[in-house]
């Protein structure tokens, strides 16, 4: 390193800052994804305990993991990247039934084709919904939570007016395309990984993606830093639009049908949350990603899968649930607390 | 007095400064203001109109069954909005309230064998110790109040549905007080649950307004940091409340039961969100720091009207839940603009 | 030759509510030139700069930038009209990378680096997270994010307040190639030797307008300080003579004494101790540790080495109840940390009284009635906006700070800047008010950043500098000798 000729006198006597040292490669790949790293190698875990109960694991058993994920997966994604912007959303498990009830309003009696289209209009449809949703809260300055809540009647209500009895009569066709035959896993796997790949990466690449981050890291930044906050905060909304869209034509394609059943809703809310927060993102925003709450959807999955294996009560499942949740988010808080505090 | 006297004596864009700051504070507080400072003239308002409108559909309204349907409905509504106004004023909310309230029926229930008083203690101690779980997570680990007692009532959720099958099994028989006081009638039109919810009403609208522990709540809703700064140690106040919350949950899930003369793992879980609206649309920020009970008694009795003109609408169950929303999201707007307590947008 | 002016504002004024920041500022800036704005602490440097960069918007007055009329309403405007800021705050979201905040602003990377490389940062790690970078990095970094923008002013907001001395020299070598370019820095500090050797020009702002305009090598360290405190200064001195010779006899015993108090980095061996009857005076420039000192005093923060002592009982202090409950209160310097903004004149001014769960019950009335009325009418706050402090003025907001405390009684107070951003009227009623409860019997400890406050009220004075006390000096010492004090310039022995 140079030194400079000091140009105030007396100000310092040829003393040089040196660089930071930088973080180390491992060290930033830990920060960055040691968190998914983490919930990847319970998922692992859990997995072999499942495959250790069963007599037999193949592709039957996988496919019931994976179909029985995938509508939650796609909804933990909808509230993490809510989450990430710095929001919440108490209206993503409605928003996924509404999306079941209008598919499975539009697609009996229609070839495949027919489905896809009916898809992706109601992805269109939910993903409007949710910018209404976004706008109304960025415009009136009611709190996330409240105005979600509010939408979350109304969007049950709108589930029971476009379907007033549980129907079924999707395509076979269009089931095994989304959800795959009894034995086959893939199509499952691939949508959710799909999705991941296709609609989230790009959007974590893109300017927008950034925006959404630094919105939930740190507000005043990112308006210094030429944020838009209020569009930003609408978008990140309507990103979870399409993917609770996503979720809801999942739970239409694994089965079969729809029902305007609002407790389905609302758990799915519930799960949602719990999956975002096990999966790593933060609840002040910024932090984490959606492989995590992905993976962490799966190992919410298994847990009362392996609690029936052990011949316990399934219901304690529930209690593992809650447990996990709540023993997740004090570490983390109490993990966050220590790196946020300045030496 | 000190010795130093004023030396340099303000200049004249300083005194106009001053001028301009004593004349903005003498200035008579608009309409707006005073509504904000009054919400619950506003909301007696929005229920005389909304009761007027319910009777011209349904004139059982005048009867004196009619009001005490009304009133019956509204109280278990009203008891777990109490602890939802609490939780808020402090900021934070308490969704574990209807599981909660699930499971002290239940305990009350399975312990009627031994006698009354024992059986009611146990469940209030439900609640309570349910509380005082969710207000050392949240005050002491700073666990998000929201994820908290999600998580608390997904475990509540677990503990009675697996108890059902073992430890909580056998007797399922309401007490019978609490069947009287959940499903009596006092005088008239005046259910016997009204004599719980007026006591519990005094208790909190008192309460909040003059004592010591109701002064910390809003402070502590209102800015923590001062709280700290005064000496005020927050966990405490948020232990207490959480506490509270339980038990007030405790005494709803019981009256409920003893309306229904039933118990039932998730019975009263479709009043969870409502008692959320209640508070909100009772002029509680869920920001903290602003609001009372005498507002979310009005907003419970809003709800229960309306949800009985929604009834006698002759539309379908989706439109009312389509209408129940956007007038609980009305209501939360136009308060919010009344009050001006919006969430600030942006950095600058 | 009139050389058209790069950047020109006139008369532009901002007010927040009641408090105005700027009244009217001339400011006018020439192509090759290193321009300083100066001025004490809440002159309005900070508001200036925010419109400057359109962060906020002015209420009045213009802006031209080479003769041309601006409008700035948002970031993006001063950027496009060639104005880059680098902020007192770093502006990067923390949590993520450096190179993904580039990519948020549009701004060209290669360029970034080599500006970096220019200022012989090139080795710095562009893909680090924000939260692991050393401030003085980001700093440099926010710097050269402004430099890539290739701005034709380039605005330096206290920069080299978080920088060690090699890399304030790299920040002045940048402004010498801005110059050089016929370009132009707008540069804010506190610290007058920089100001003077590498300033061609300075402007210095007092209470909201620009009172001066002069080559600063010329005018010197005297002139700009005469003009930082205006004329007040001369009368202030001599009123503080006579009040020190009047000033009533101090006990023996120190009601407060901090010993070889140690705090991370802040705050290195600072040992004061303030007797019944007196008001010790701390002076510092911004950032010297005086916030962390006042959090340990108050037990807001723990220290990490030394020990305090409340009245001859030596405290322990995990939370400020612990020294509150001792009598050692604390006014602090952001009156949104001291009070509660949607509750009542009378919430407030009781919310200590129920710091322990024993008082938690019922609350009596008229007793609590008594109490508040005393501090209201001893501080004569104005009452008639009393259902929510968020709607008083600054001067009733601080009156109301420093009432809740006297409703409970105290024997140490501790008051940081507590004059900021308040009118001149209050100014003096909390002058009255230190020197009148010092007189009762109180020990006050004073941090304040306008210096003559300190002849004006204070017993004697500490000044801190870089987290120690490097001088002691007595009431009478003047402004100067405090003012090169803090400056660093030179250690006056105690």
């Amino acid at each position: 390193m140079t030194t400079v000729e000091p140009t105030v006198p007396g100000s310092y006597d040829g003393f040089a800052t040196s660089l930071p040292t930088p973080t180390s490669r491992w060290s930033r790949l830990a920060r960055r994804q040691g968190w998914t790293a983490g919930v990847a190698a319970l998922l692992a875990v859990l997995l072999v305990w499942r495959v250790s109960q069963l007599p037999k694991f193949g592709a039957f058993e996988i496919r019931t993991i994976t179909a029985g994920t995938m509508t939650l997966a796609l909804l933990a994604m909808a509230q993490g990247v809510i989450v990430i912007s710095g929001g919440i959303d108490l209206s993503v498990g409605s928003m996924m039934v509404f999306g079941n009830c209008l598919s499975a309003l539009w697609m009996p009696d229609r070839g495949l084709a027919g489905c896809l289209l009916v898809a992706v209009a109601v992805i269109a449809i939910t993903a409007a919904l949710a910018t209404l949703i976004g706008a109304i809260i960025t415009a009136s300055g009611v709190p996330d939570i409240i105005v979600t809540l509010a939408a979350s009647f109304v969007l049950a209500g709108m589930a029971l007016w476009v379907l007033d009895a549980p129907r079924s009569g999707v395509s076979a066709d269009f089931q095994r395309l989304v959800a795959g035959r009894l034995d086959n896993p893939w199509p499952s796997v691939l949508w959710i990984g799909g999705v991941l790949l296709v609609l989230w990466l790009p959007l974590r690449r893109s300017r927008l993606g950034l925006a959404i981050y630094a919105l939930g890291s740190d507000r005043k930044a990112a308006f210094l830093s030429g944020v838009q906050i209020a569009w930003t905060r609408v978008l990140a909304y309507t990103a979870g639009g399409v993917f609770s869209g996503c979720a809801g034509v999942a739970l239409t394609a694994s089965t079969g049908g729809g029902g305007p059943l609002a407790s389905t809703g609302t758990t799915a809310t519930l799960n949602s949350v719990a999956a975002v927060v096990l999966g790593g993102v933060a609840l002040t925003g910024g932090i984490g990603g959606l492989v995590g709450p992905v993976l962490a959807a799966l190992c919410l999955t298994l847990i009362p899968a392996i609690m029936l294996g052990l011949g316990w009560d399934p219901s304690n499942a529930e209690t593992a649930r809650g447990v996990i949740i709540i023993l997740v988010v004090a570490v983390a808080g109490l993990l966050q607390l220590r790196r946020t505090r300045p030496s | 007095m000190s010795d130093v006297t004023p030396i340099a004596a303000a200049t004249t864009e300083e005194s106009t400064q001053v001028v301009a700051e004593i004349v903005r504070e003498t200035v008579r507080p608009g309409w707006r203001t005073r509504l904000a400072e009054q919400p619950a003239l506003v909301l007696a308002g929005v229920l005389v109109v909304l009761y007027a409108v319910t009777v011209w559909k349904d004139d059982s309204l005048l009867t004196v069954n009619g009001v005490r349907s009304i009133l019956l409905l509204a109280c278990p509504l009203a008891v777990f909005a109490a602890s939802q106004t609490l939780c808020m004023l402090t900021g934070g909310v308490d969704l574990s309230v209807a599981m909660t309230a699930n499971f002290a029926a239940y305990v009350a229930a399975n312990q009627s064998g031994r006698g009354p008083w024992i059986a009611l203690a146990m469940a209030l101690g439900v609640g309570v110790g349910v509380g005082a779980v969710n207000g050392l997570a949240v005050g002491v680990f700073k666990v998000n109040p929201l994820i908290m007692t999600i998580g608390m009532a997904s475990v509540l959720l677990g503990v009675v549905t697996v108890g059902l099958r073992g430890w909580l099994a056998g007797s399922t028989d309401v007490l019978d007080v609490v069947r009287t006081v959940g499903s009596g009638t006092l005088i008239g039109p005046l259910p016997t649950n009204l004599l719980v919810w007026t006591g519990i009403s005094l208790v909190l609208v008192l309460g909040l307004r003059s004592s010591g522990l109701g002064r910390v709540i809003y402070a502590v809703g209102d800015n923590q940091i001062a709280c700290r700064l005064a000496g005020v140690r927050v966990w405490q106040v948020l232990l207490a409340v959480y506490v509270l919350s339980g038990l007030l949950a405790a005494i709803g899930g019981l009256l409920f039961s003893g309306t229904t003369g039933s118990v039932g793992v998730d019975q009263t879980n479709s009043y969870l969100l409502p008692s959320v609206a209640a508070t909100v649309i009772g002029g509680t920020s869920i920001l903290g720091g602003t609001g009372g009970y005498t507002g979310t008694i009005l907003g419970a009795l809003i709800l229960t009207v309306l949800n009985r003109l929604l009834l006698r609408l002759e539309v379908s169950e989706a439109f009312r839940q389509i209408l129940y929303g956007l007038i609980v999201l009305a209501l939360a707007w136009s308060y919010v603009r009344l009050t001006g307590q919006k969430v600030r947008e942006g950095g600058g | 030759m009139t050389t058209p002016l790069l950047l020109e504002t006139s008369a532009v004024a901002k007010a927040f509510g009641a408090v105005v920041a700027l009244r009217a500022v001339d400011l006018r800036v020439r192509p090759g030139e290193v321009h300083a704005l100066l001025g004490a602490n809440g002159a309005g440097k900070s508001t200036l700069v925010k419109i400057l960069t359109g962060v906020l918007r002015a209420d009045a007055g213009a802006i031209a930038i080479h003769g041309r009329p601006v409008a700035l309403r948002r970031p993006a405007d001063a950027q496009g009209h060639g104005l880059a800021p680098v902020f007192q705050d770093p502006a990067m979201a923390p949590d993520l990378s450096v190179a993904e905040n580039l990519r948020l602003t549009r701004v060209d990377v290669p360029a970034v680096r080599r500006h970096l490389s220019d200022m012989d940062l090139g080795q710095l790690d562009l893909g680090e997270q924000v939260r692991d970078v050393p401030l003085p990095f980001l700093r440099m970094l926010d710097l050269a994010r402004a430099l890539a923008f290739d701005p034709q002013l380039l605005v330096l907001d206290e920069i080299t307040a978080a920088l060690p001395p090699d890399l304030s020299e790299r920040v002045f070598a940048v402004m010498r190639r801005w110059k050089e370019r016929d370009r132009a820095v707008l540069f804010i500090s506190h610290r007058l030797a920089e100001v003077r050797a590498h300033c061609d020009m300075c402007t210095v702002l007092r209470d909201g307008r620009d009172v001066a305009s002069f080559v600063p090598a010329e005018g010197g360290e005297g002139q700009i300080v005469a003009a930082m405190l205006g004329e007040a200064a001369t009368v202030v001195r001599e009123e503080a003579r006579t009040r020190s010779a009047t000033a009533v006899d101090v006990g023996d015993t120190a009601l407060l004494e901090a010993r070889n108090i140690g705090a991370g980095r802040h705050l290195e061996d600072v040992s004061l101790a303030v007797r019944a009857g007196e008001v010790l005076g701390l002076a510092a420039l911004e950032g010297q540790g005086q916030d962390v000192l006042f959090d340990v005093l108050s037990g807001n923060r723990k220290a990490d080495r030394g020990e305090l002592v409340v009245d001859g009982v030596t405290v322990k202090a995990h939370h400020p109840f612990d020294v509150i409950r001792r009598g050692v209160v604390l006014v602090p310097s952001d009156r949104l940390q001291a009070l509660l903004p949607q509750r009542s004149i009378r919430e407030n001014i009781a919310a200590p009284l129920f710091n322990r769960v024993t008082r938690w019950g019922p609350i009596n009335g008229r007793e609590e009635g008594r109490r508040i009325d005393e501090a209201v009418q001893r501080l004569s706050i104005d009452t008639r906006a009393a259902s929510q402090v968020r709607r008083l003025s600054g001067g009733n907001q601080q009156k109301v700070t420093i009432a809740r405390w006297l409703a409970r009684g105290l024997k140490v107070m501790l008051l940081f800047d507590p004059t900021r951003g308040i009118d001149v009227g209050t100014k003096h009623q909390v002058y009255d008010l230190v020197r009148a409860l010092a007189d009762e019997g109180a020990a006050i400890v004073m941090f304040t950043s306008e210096l003559r406050e300190i002849g004006l009220v204070c017993d004697r004075s500490a000044v801190l500098h870089n987290g120690r006390i490097v001088a002691e000096l007595p009431a009478d010492a003047g402004e100067s000798a405090l003012l090169r004090a803090a400056h660093g310039l030179e250690t006056v022995p105690a």
